[in-house]
């Protein structure tokens, strides 16, 4: 096993770093600008699996609010329906992350702005399951409504999971590869032909 | 580039839904969980002796503040993200070996300083707290592991990759 100097990760580790603080501060900061953006893509992955549900899409602040069709009884001689608020934050800071990757990188903005628009359904899915999680945790009357029964169930739950324990971590680091293929050979002393053999410098 | 993030994306899928049964979660996952939960309440004892840990729990006998340690804040998906990785690079499996070994062991310390700080910034500011533990604390835990998943590319020997061990050179990957 030979360890080669890692000074090219080193410098690559620090840019990041240091544009990490600046990035999340615009990320949070630039939230509630982004939040309908997610809630619409969030929407049209919601139709997909399960169409009907949804009536409309409003946002407090950085919150969505998903207004539902499925009818509640709060009270016995009362009707209204069920409102789910989702934090997108908890599926979006993967954004600031890869654009600390990228800048650390020193990448160019159009390989950035691609990359944040390949995010937004990673972001999407997240948002979309975190929903119809919490309709089937509601409860069994309302899941039943919902139409969320059976195999849909068991694949809320999974898609939830994944959208939120992996999705916002990993998509902007595969991402980040996927994109920098040069700086991902240098980086790595283009140990793997198939995959460092565009090695470029870096500086 | 293409066959390796496709058997990156079948192994972490395959772990990871591993992970989900109930026999991985009352084997593995919640006896490491307790055990992160102890470790982190052993190292702040040093400095702070009001410090105990139950199950999962860590908490203040100052002031009764408590942290519950749960999935996504036990490093095992951001380990299980760097075993796919490992597993999916070309590379000898003793060197694979090594390298889980030892990015096993890069996470879960990192992990431990995040449950930590975590520990001392919610009684500090409840907001800080939130922020760091939901946004800050799980990019910085990736970046981690991608840290180490270079560094330990760069310690693979070359010549562990036989030209049939490699894509065609033809077949780029977009």
């Amino acid at each position: 096993m030979t360890l080669a100097a890692p000074s090219t990760i080193g410098r690559f580790v620090l840019r990041t770093f240091l544009w990490l603080p600046p990035c999340f501060a615009g990320w949070y900061l630039g939230a509630q600008h982004v939040a309908p953006v997610l809630g619409a893509a969030a929407r049209v992955l919601v139709e997909l699996f399960r169409s009907g549900i949804l009536s409309s899409l409003e946002r407090q602040g950085q919150v969505l609010i998903f207004v539902t069709t499925i009818q509640v009884h709060p009270a016995p001689d009362q009707v209204g329906v069920l409102l789910v608020e989702v934090n997108p934050l908890l599926y979006t800071y993967g954004l600031p992350f890869f654009v600390a990757l990228m800048l650390g990188a020193r990448a160019k903005w159009a390989k950035i702005l691609a990359g944040a628009a390949v995010l937004v359904p990673f972001q999407a899915w997240g948002i979309a399951f975190d929903f119809l999680a919490q309709i089937v945790r509601t409860g069994a009357g309302v899941s039943a409504q919902a139409g969320l029964l059976g195999w849909r169930t068991e694949f809320v739950a999974l898609a939830y999971q994944v959208g939120s324990l992996i999705f916002p971590a990993l998509a902007p680091v595969a991402l980040w590869v996927a994109f920098n293929r040069p700086l991902f050979g240098a980086l790595i002393g283009a140990r793997a032909p198939a995959m460092g053999h565009h090695a470029g410098t870096v500086r | 580039m293409a066959r390796f993030f496709t058997l990156f994306v079948v192994i972490l899928l395959a772990l990871f839904a591993v992970e989900l049964t109930p026999p991985a979660q009352s084997a593995v996952v919640i006896p490491w969980t307790d055990a992160l939960a102890l470790i982190s309440a052993r190292l702040v004892t040093v400095f702070d002796p009001h410090v105990v840990a139950f199950g999962q729990t860590l908490q203040s006998t100052r002031n009764g503040f408590a942290i519950s340690i749960e999935a996504g804040c036990n490093g095992i998906e951001a380990a299980l993200i760097l075993i796919a990785a490992m597993l999916a690079f070309p590379a000898p499996w003793k060197h694979r070996a090594l390298g889980i070994l030892a990015g096993l062991a890069a996470v879960q310390a990192l992990n431990i300083v995040r449950v930590v700080s975590l520990f001392y910034i919610g009684q500090w500011n409840l907001e800080a707290f939130e922020w760091a533990h939901l946004y800050l604390w799980q990019a910085l835990i990736m970046l981690d592991a991608l840290i180490v998943w270079l560094l330990w590319i760069r310690t693979l020997p070359s010549a562990a990759y036989r030209p049939a061990e490699a894509e065609p050179r033809s077949s780029r990957a977009p």
